[in-house]
């Protein structure tokens, strides 16, 4: 377990709504005492990723479910906790993990009949490892629910840590190991 | 070129009676003569650090209840889209 009191911690996109859609109660009491010491940090990358999704799901929507999908989305940002920004240092270190790994580790999502385009992911690899990057100059461990991408980022830092001056390793957790 | 010190203003301080749990106030009494403070100093540091608690309380459920909002009442597929996943139809290819 760890402790929530031991943060601030960086969510990944996906942990981020794995928690809060979380019903075991051990995860919700996690939350709970998390948040008396800290506010929920993600990178502005999640917060680009998140409203894409609420636009695509508002286009695609009919009429009668556009209103809900705007709450939702509304809700969302209202609460927003602490937002790192894509800056100068974050850039730097993003450059360098998408050097070392250009392609993703893992191949597209599969789902019955949908899948992943590789353009799309590619562009979620690059994400990730902005968001790898935003915990590593924040010097904040990572939370997340993506251990394929994640920890590909992680052991290749540990190999060419003369790429990564004064930072590393990076620290990640994974969501079920939480509570 | 010297800078004259900023003093922050004495906090704004109102006289009032108080019933207060017996066990409460003998620990705080306790406190007091350890500390070598007042009554009044223990109190309004137990009391201030009590409300804010409070209030994160407050803030820790407003957060988790926006979360609820925020991702309640979608499908599996459109969370993903959610969590920057895009998937399409097989079929659309």
């Amino acid at each position: 377990m760890v402790p929530p009191s031991s943060g601030p911690f960086l969510f990944d996109t996906s942990a981020e709504s794995w928690l809060a859609r979380a019903e075991h109660p051990s995860i919700n009491a996690w939350m709970r005492e998390y948040l008396s010491h800290d506010e929920i940090h993600i990178s502005a990358v999640t917060v680009m990723e998140r409203v894409r999704g609420y636009s695509l799901l508002w286009r695609r929507a009919a009429k009668s479910r556009q209103e809900r999908i705007e709450r939702a989305r509304v809700a969302y940002l209202t609460k927003l906790g602490r937002v790192w920004p894509v800056d100068g240092a974050v850039a730097v270190v993003a450059g360098e993990i998408m050097a070392l790994l250009p392609d993703p580790p893992t191949p597209p999502r599969r789902s019955h009949q949908l899948r992943e385009s590789r353009q799309e992911r590619l562009a979620r690899w690059r994400f990730d490892a902005m968001i790898a990057a935003t915990a590593l100059v924040a010097r904040v461990p990572l939370i997340h629910n993506n251990a394929g991408d994640f920890e590909s980022i992680r052991t290749a830092i540990e190999r060419s840590p003369e790429r990564f001056p004064n930072l590393g390793p990076l620290d990640l957790i994974r969501c079920a190991s939480l509570a | 070129m010297n800078r004259k010190p900023r003093f922050s203003l004495p906090l704004k301080k109102r006289r009032t009676t108080l019933t207060l749990p017996a066990d409460s106030l003998t620990e705080a009494q306790r406190i007091a003569r350890t500390r070598r403070v007042n009554l009044s100093t223990v109190i309004a540091e137990a009391l201030s650090e009590g409300l804010r608690l409070q209030t994160v309380g407050e803030r820790s459920e407003e957060v988790l209840e926006s979360y609820k909002k925020a991702f309640s009442g979608f499908s599996d597929e459109e969370m993903s889209i959610l969590d920057g996943v895009l998937l399409e139809s097989v079929n659309r290819r």
